[in-house]
């Protein structure tokens, strides 16, 4: 049983495309491997040339020192090697990408469709007419509202509406007219005079 | 390695009774927990994550030259029991000749690993084992040459976790995070 059922739940989230960059990636590792065996070698062979040098064998040194330029030859093809393989990897997981990238584009179209058929054309000049339909019946409303007021309170409003007007303006102080009457053809305007006016008042008070 | 280098052991260490196991419980009990630290610390320092008892002997973590004292094979064998029994220490074999020294759990090794996939992007794509353990771009993390056995058991923990996949391809390992 439980077999059965961690069957159905593990499904492998391993595609195919991932083993193929799998394999491409063992085998660069693998390049990279022969690589470093090349190198430790290389440089065990230079040592060794060098002591036969040391020695006086001179045809074995140059022997070793050719073999080990073989080998220097050998390392610079991997690397050519190694260049195709990450290039043609970078290729394979962008393609991945891409296909990801339609994949959602698809989806996203599909989704669009699908509510576009959900709104269709005739429902939404319904849904319109019904609330141009509205906004009349409101205006009629209104203008039924506005109708029932009578002459009376026409005349009313209008008497309201004259006494808001006449108190948005101050009351002119009479004081202030009797002081500018003294000093003559002084005209105050800005804040900081009709201040020292106030002061100069208030001496006076005193 | 400059870790080598940097690792002091501690004073017990240059002290005899260290090197042979006590008879008062107590303090071997003690001795026991100085030693199962000590080890752990040293084999951190080092990297190291694998003990062979047979080798112990030779190491100097077990050997002091200098007071010409080393650790019989039955205290070693005492110690690393005591490191199995706080879970730092696991046997390879029935034998118990082999063992992981883990100074860190392998879920912590699993979370490590995660992490690192994370940060660097490496989620939805496959990873050789060869990558993880000597590849360039892990030179810095801890698990860097690791015992490879040991990586592939936190893969294992990962995929438990549903959070990797290892991949075996003829004898090459793989592993996807997700």
């Amino acid at each position: 049983m439980g077999n059965l059922f961690g069957t159905s739940k593990n499904v492998s989230r391993v595609t195919e495309h991932d083993r193929a960059v799998l394999q491409l990636k063992v085998q660069r590792d693998k390049v990279r491997q022969y690589q470093r065996r090349i190198e430790v070698t290389m440089e065990k062979e230079r040592q060794l040339a060098k002591r036969l040098i040391q020695e006086g064998k001179k045809d074995k040194a140059k022997l070793m020192l050719r073999k080990k330029r073989f080998e220097e030859q050998q390392l610079t093809k991997a690397e050519v090697q190694l260049e195709q393989l990450d290039s043609l990897l970078m290729n394979l997981e962008f393609t991945q990408i891409e296909q990801q990238v339609i994949q959602g584009l698809k989806i996203g179209n599909e989704c669009l469709r699908k509510l576009h058929e959900t709104f269709k054309l005739e429902d939404i000049e319904k849904i319109l007419d019904e609330s141009r339909e509205g906004i009349e019946y409101q205006r009629d409303i209104d203008s039924l509202l506005s109708g029932s007021i009578t002459t009376e309170d026409d005349d009313v409003v209008e008497e309201e509406f004259a006494q808001m007007f006449a108190d948005q303006f101050p009351e002119v102080p009479k004081e202030d007219l009797e002081e500018i009457g003294d000093t003559a053809p002084r005209k105050d305007t800005g804040k900081q005079k009709a201040t020292e006016r106030r002061e100069r008042q208030a001496q006076l008070a005193d | 390695m400059a870790s080598k280098e940097r690792f002091e052991m501690p004073w017990q260490y240059n002290f005899p009774p260290f090197f042979t196991l006590q008879p008062n419980l107590d303090t071997r009990k003690l001795q026991l927990e100085a030693w199962s630290a000590l080890i752990l610390k040293y084999f951190r320092s080092h990297r190291l994550h694998i003990i062979d008892v047979n080798e112990a002997q030779s190491s100097p973590l077990f050997h002091n030259v200098s007071l010409n004292r080393k650790l019989s094979t039955e205290t070693i064998q005492l110690i690393l029991e005591e490191l199995r029994r706080t879970g730092h220490l696991e046997w390879m074999d029935k034998q118990k000749r082999r063992g992981w020294i883990l100074w860190r759990s392998v879920d912590d090794w699993a979370k490590l690993l995660y992490r690192w996939a994370i940060d660097n992007g490496m989620s939805n794509t496959v990873c050789t084992l060869y990558d993880l353990l000597h590849g360039h771009d892990t030179a810095d993390e801890e698990f860097h040459n690791m015992d490879q056995d040991l990586m592939q058991r936190a893969l294992k923990a990962l995929e438990l976790q549903k959070k990797a996949e290892v991949i075996s391809m003829d004898g090459n390992i793989g592993v996807k995070f997700f």
